[in-house]
């Protein structure tokens, strides 16, 4: 082989494997994203059962209710519209009650919801960005209410993650 | 008064790297060789006063100097003395003093120790650190100060984040922070060699050293922070693709590329371009992941500030040096000279590829890390990328690389015959499908992937070693030949071995951790128990305990296997009381390889806690593995030939037989 | 004195660093400094030949391929010949640059970091290490350090009542009221109950509850009665339980009982008097008390004062005080301590939400004053609003 073409397959081959690479990306990026959703969005939207979605909100007072320690329900408000979430598994150290959630899982026939991880927020400072920015949409949001909504989440899953 | 020597360190410090930026250049450019010589003695003064000033706020912290506003938001005089030490490094503004610090040390280093470097390339070399140093020093001054003060001085401090108290802060950033910032030093070297315009076998030589450093440094970073995540946050998990892990993961991919084709750039003359791209991209990745993780445009446990007046000036860094760095490499790439040529079936080939898979990891981990925020900024959407878009990613592309890892060093530089190495390769091909099939059989329904991972894993493991023994020629020669060969061979050789290796006892730990844990949430009382794995788990009591600046209730849990007492694990969740919030401590026991798993929910209406509690086969080969790559590469870095500092007088020249880094039938 | 000392060291190390290379007759190939190009890239190169011949020896590689690898190492060589022939290795050093460095050095740097420190650095403030400051003479403390002192001491002797009995009045004044409430149980506990202690006790319960006077609050101060039947606080408190409770005549009673025996100049007699006043003629029922707006803890005057209006009376004067408070802050944001008093004030009034957007408010109004920030963040965490 000349060197003018042995340079040539070198490259080839190259791009072939980073057409691969490529190709992988878009369709992983297709097939994996998850939206955030508040669950007003949810309500005007008829997002329809069994997507994937990351739900965002405040945990609404009074609905927490823990059956045996690991079964778990609470409802997901941003002042504009509810959804129920059910939840097996341990809740984040920060998880309470008026407060920042957010719980990803998916979305069931019934309009309620099936999370298989939860995240509060990490800090008693800090809201998750997302719930911050549904809440603003939802006017229930005071500027500084949490101080900066510097977001930094601890997810409690039930399954390793990894 | 400490403060203030510390403020005025730093001034001084910002002083004297803007004339390591400039004078050795200008010494450089007019071949003046005492103007170049500045640049060493500037590079040890600039590591003098930085040190002094992150000693005096280590001071300032251990002192509980509440007039210091930095101190005060991040310090609790209850404290343990050593998270007094490690706070001064788990807040924003004290975490950049340490990036700089280890950018001087880094810098006095390369004007200590590399004299065996061209003065001019030196030159340029340190002007080009001081730049970033420059840029960096503006930046905590003008955006990040931690030397403000505060009064009248409060009493208490505001304590640190419960979850940085944790020993592992204080191995964690500064260990990934002497891999990012090493890469600068491979930046630097790329750069200077584009501003000289003269790039060859022997600049590859020379850069190695500081690569293979910063990457074993990037490596040990890596997988501490993960183990610290791991036992720390308390869910079990070691990897969550968080944006900030994928940060530290971006360079690491960028800078094992760079140690390869630096190998095939010293040997062959060849790949010149693309290392230097390499050398600058992967300092490119260190910035974007300072970036992410210090504007808080991301949202993460790491982002410790949120104020768009810092990630704007960052964000002014990384378009400076990034765009700077790659215009300049434009610029002059056109005008190296072509290398040395070989076939597609050789060492080099086996490398260019290595390389083509992992340039295409870390651009798959750096779309799925920056598409979310893209798209935000584009039209407001938000969404998230998760954990399978990286495992199908990144998991798809190194299994090609994993599978070619012990097949490269085997092969010859130039032309290379894949049927003979396939050959040698045979026996370890062979056990590592027996080991594949007795997974296969032993698991009796597990995942169906497992066997294979296993299977591969095996195969690299066997392979590095049959590297070794094939260059021992054992087999081919008498035993005693093949023992001397052995011990003959450059610790380059072991290294080698060991990194690869390495990379095949991380791969056993992820598949077994992945394919075969237990996992067990249930609600238990006192005396009740459950099993998870191998194990009953009882718990013995839930006592109240207090710490120093906390307060906990720990849950204790008497173990057993088969009937057997295998002691206890306590698991616990505190409350810090001066930032009131909780965190939880898991229980960790390791058994042989695995590990048992406890960690404490919620105390339940009806008496007794929730509990998680996982059996996690072998997953301490994860980091183990990474501690074997690391240490393979600090072997190779103590190879005689490489070792840096060491000055070489014309007659130790001629004694040096030293063999290749990565040894080989030569070229 | 000694930190100007300290920096001019400093800055001469500084200096130093740059005259020291320039200094005349340092030339000559040191080794520190690096090697000439050439000899830099023979080292290299003459490296891998001897790499070379050792594997050929050790029957790595076969000897053609080692010629041919030396072939290859020698063309470098000769390259690596060729260009460094070009260039002069390190050539002398010029005078006149040699000049402007020094120069550079010599004001740059003093002008530079001077110039950046004076913008930026507080030279005049010492170093204040904390254990320093708590063996500091007492009289140049402040409260908060005070507390402290005696928070330490508390842990060191658990069991002094005495500590507890100084540490609470401070607590409660401070609006540490949990704190208040916890100290005075231990001064109680472990110095025995006396009618100053219960009456503390009480006073604290009550400010906890945002005025009501609750049933342990009302038992304290029962205590306190039953310890000292003439002690007038308590007294007082009760008759406001009463009040609360809606026992108006039991409430009439006790305060006439206490107008009746007090003697002619008693301070507090205008305000127990202007109660009872309001209470016979007013007949509404008084709702709890809200501390005023300034922090200080409620005065019997005060409580007095706004126990004997209607709910809405009383609501509406307080709300009215906070919110011409808030106006007035608005206009002009610079009172530091009126901003801490409408935190106070709208939390006291369990208006969580707006005691935050005030404290944001005063935030916004004190940026780049950092003691004053510093103050605002203290107090949003002592009340527990965040921050």
């Amino acid at each position: 082989m000349t060197r003018k073409s042995r340079r040539l397959l070198l490259i080839s081959c190259a791009l072939g494997v980073l057409g691969i690479a490529a190709g992988l990306v878009l369709f992983a990026l297709s097939d994996t994203i998850v939206f955030f959703r508040s669950p007003s969005e949810i309500a005007a939207q008829h997002v329809s059962p069994g997507t994937r979605l990351r739900l965002g909100g405040l945990v609404k007072d009074g609905t927490v209710e823990k059956a045996d320690g690991t079964h778990v329900r609470f409802v997901v408000t941003d002042g504009g519209a509810d959804v129920p979430v059910a939840y097996i598994g341990i809740l984040p150290d920060l998880f309470r009650e008026g407060q920042g959630v957010v719980a990803e899982g998916v979305l069931q026939a019934d309009g309620s919801f099936r999370a298989d991880s939860v995240l509060a927020k990490h800090d008693e400072k800090y809201m998750p960005k997302e719930v911050v920015e549904a809440l603003k949409k939802q006017g229930k949001w005071q500027e500084g209410e949490g101080g900066a909504p510097a977001p930094a989440l601890l997810p409690g899953r039930t399954s390793s993650a990894n | 008064m400490i403060p203030e020597t510390g403020h005025f360190a730093l001034v001084l410090a910002l002083a004297v790297a803007l004339l390591q930026m400039v004078l050795p250049v200008w010494g450089a450019r007019t071949n003046d060789a005492a103007l170049m010589r500045v640049g060493p003695a500037l590079a040890v003064a600039f590591a003098g006063f930085i040190s002094l000033a992150f000693a005096a706020l280590v001071a300032a912290y251990v002192q509980s100097d509440f007039s210091v506003l930095n101190v005060y938001q991040n310090s609790h005089s209850e404290m343990p003395l050593i998270y007094k030490i490690t706070s001064a490094w788990g807040n924003h503004e004290g975490s950049m003093l340490l990036w700089v610090l280890v950018l001087g040390l880094f810098g006095a280093m390369v004007a200590l120790f590399g004299s065996n470097l061209p003065q001019r390339l030196k030159a340029n070399v340190l002007a080009v650190q001081a730049s970033v140093a420059v840029a960096f020093l503006l930046f905590i001054l003008l955006t990040s100060n931690p030397f403000l003060r505060l009064s009248p001085a409060p009493a208490e401090g505001q304590d640190l984040n419960p979850v940085l108290q944790d020993i592992g802060l204080a191995i964690h950033p500064p260990l990934l922070y002497l891999g990012y910032v090493g890469f600068s030093i491979t930046f630097a070297f790329a750069v200077a060699a584009l501003i000289d315009g003269r790039i060859d076998a022997a600049w590859a030589r020379w850069v190695r050293p500081w690569a293979l450093a910063a990457w074993a440094f990037l490596t040990v970073g890596i997988a501490m922070g993960s183990y610290w995540a791991y036992y720390e946050l308390g869910w079990g998990g070691w990897w969550f693709w968080d944006p900030v892990e994928n940060a530290s993961l971006m360079p690491w991919f960028a800078g094992t590329a760079l140690i390869h084709s630096a190998v095939v750039m010293e040997k062959r003359d060849a790949l010149k371009v693309w290392t230097v791209l390499l050398a600058i991209l992967a300092f490119s990745l260190s910035l974007l992941g300072t970036f992410l993780v210090r504007s808080g445009v991301l949202t993460s446990v790491h982002a410790f500030a949120t104020d768009p007046a810092r990630g704007v000036f960052i964000l002014m860094i990384l378009v400076a040096f990034i765009g700077g760095s790659l215009g300049l490499f434009a610029l002059r790439a056109p005008m190296l000279r072509q290398g040395g040529i070989f076939a597609p079936v050789s060492r080099e080939g086996a490398l260019v590829l290595n390389n083509l898979l992992l340039t295409a990891s870390a651009a798959a981990v750096f779309v799925g890390t920056l598409y979310p925020l893209a798209l935000e900024a584009w039209n407001g959407a938000k969404i998230t990328v998760g954990p399978p878009y990286f495992n199908f990613t990144v998991g798809l592309l190194m299994v090609p690389v994993v599978f070619v890892m012990p097949f490269g060093p085997l092969l010859a530089w130039k032309r290379g015959d894949i049927a003979g190495v396939a050959q040698r390769l045979m026996a370890a091909f062979g056990l590592a499908i027996l080991a594949g099939l007795a997974v296969a059989y032993g698991q009796a329904g597990g995942p169906a992937l497992a066997p294979i991972g296993i299977g591969l894993a095996a195969f690299v493991i066997l392979g590095s070693v049959t590297d070794l023994a094939e260059r021992a020629g054992l087999g081919r020669v008498p035993a005693a030949t093949a023992w001397a060969r052995l011990r003959g061979l450059p610790r380059a050789a072991y290294g080698t071995m060991l990194a690869h290796a390495g990379i095949g006892i991380c791969l056993l730990g992820i598949v077994a951790e992945t394919s075969w844990s237990s996992e067990r949430i249930v609600g238990i009382k006192t005396g009740e128990g459950t099993t998870v794995g191998r194990y009953e788990l009882t718990l013995e009591r839930v006592e109240p305990r207090t710490g120093p600046n906390y307060r906990d209730v720990a849950a204790v849990f008497r173990i057993r296997e088969g009937g057997v007492d295998r002691g206890t694990v306590t698991s616990s969740k505190r409350l810090f009381t001066a930032r009131n919030m909780p965190t939880t401590e898991s229980g960790i026991r390791t058994f042989g390889f695995g590990q048992l798993y406890v960690s404490m929910g919620d105390e339940l209406a009806g008496g007794g806690i929730g509990i998680r509690a996982y059996w996690k086969p072998l997953v301490t080969l994860i980091w183990l593995g990474a501690v074997v790559m690391a240490f393979g590469g600090v072997l190779s870095l103590s190879d005689r030939r490489l070792r840096i500092g060491a000055p070489r007088p014309a007659r130790a020249r001629r004694n040096a037989d030293a063999a290749p880094a990565n040894p080989a039938p030569a070229e | 004195m000694t930190l100007w000392i300290v920096f001019l060291a400093l800055t001469a190390a500084a200096i130093f660093a740059v005259l020291w290379p320039l200094r005349i007759g340092a030339g000559g190939p040191a080794a520190v400094d690096g090697t000439d190009e050439h000899e830099a890239d023979l080292a290299v190169y003459r490296d891998q030949l001897a790499e070379i011949e050792r594997d050929r020896l050790s029957g790595l590689i076969a000897g053609s391929e080692a010629e041919a690898a030396r072939a290859e190492v020698a063309r470098r060589m000769l390259r690596a010949a060729e260009s460094g022939g070009r260039a002069e290795p390190g050539s002398r050093a010029s005078d006149r640059r040699r000049r402007i460095a020094a120069v550079v050095a010599l004001v740059g740097v003093p002008v530079l970091a001077g110039g950046l420190y004076v913008m930026l650095g507080s030279p005049t403030l010492p170093g204040q290490p904390l254990a320093a400051r708590l063996s500091d003479d007492p009289a140049k403390a402040d409260i908060a350090l005070l507390v402290r002192k005696v928070e330490a001491h508390l842990e060191a002797n658990p069991n002094d009542g005495r500590g507890y009995e100084v540490v609470a009045p401070i607590y409660y004044r401070t609006g540490r009221l949990d704190d208040a409430v916890r100290a005075w149980q231990n001064a109680i506990r472990l110095s025995g109950s006396n009618a100053g202690r219960e009456t503390g006790l009480g006073e604290a319960l009550t400010a906890r509850a945002a005025g009501v006077v609750t049933a342990d609050a009302q038992a304290a101060f029962e205590r306190a009665v039953k310890l000292e039947p003439e002690a007038v606080k308590a007294n007082y408190y009760l008759g406001l339980a009463a009040v609360q409770d809606g026992r108006r005549d039991e409430a009439i009673a006790r305060w006439s009982r206490m107008v009746a025996g007090a003697p002619a100049d008693a301070p507090w007699l205008p305000t127990v008097k202007g109660a009872l006043d309001k209470l016979a003629g007013g007949g509404a029922t008084p709702a709890p008390a809200a501390k005023d707006a300034n922090g200080a803890g409620p005065s019997t005057a005060d409580v007095a004062a706004v126990a004997a209006m209607t709910p809405e009376q009383r609501s509406a004067m307080v709300r009215g005080m906070v919110e011409r408070l808030a106006g007035r802050l608005a206009q002009d944001g610079s009172d530091l301590e009126g901003w801490l008093k409408l935190v106070r004030a709208w939390n006291v009034l369990g208006e969580t939400d707006k005691a935050k957007a005030a404290a944001v408010d005063a935030r916004r109004n004190f940026v780049g004053n950092d003691a004053a920030l510093a103050q605002i963040d203290a107090l949003s965490r002592e009340l527990g609003l965040g921050s």
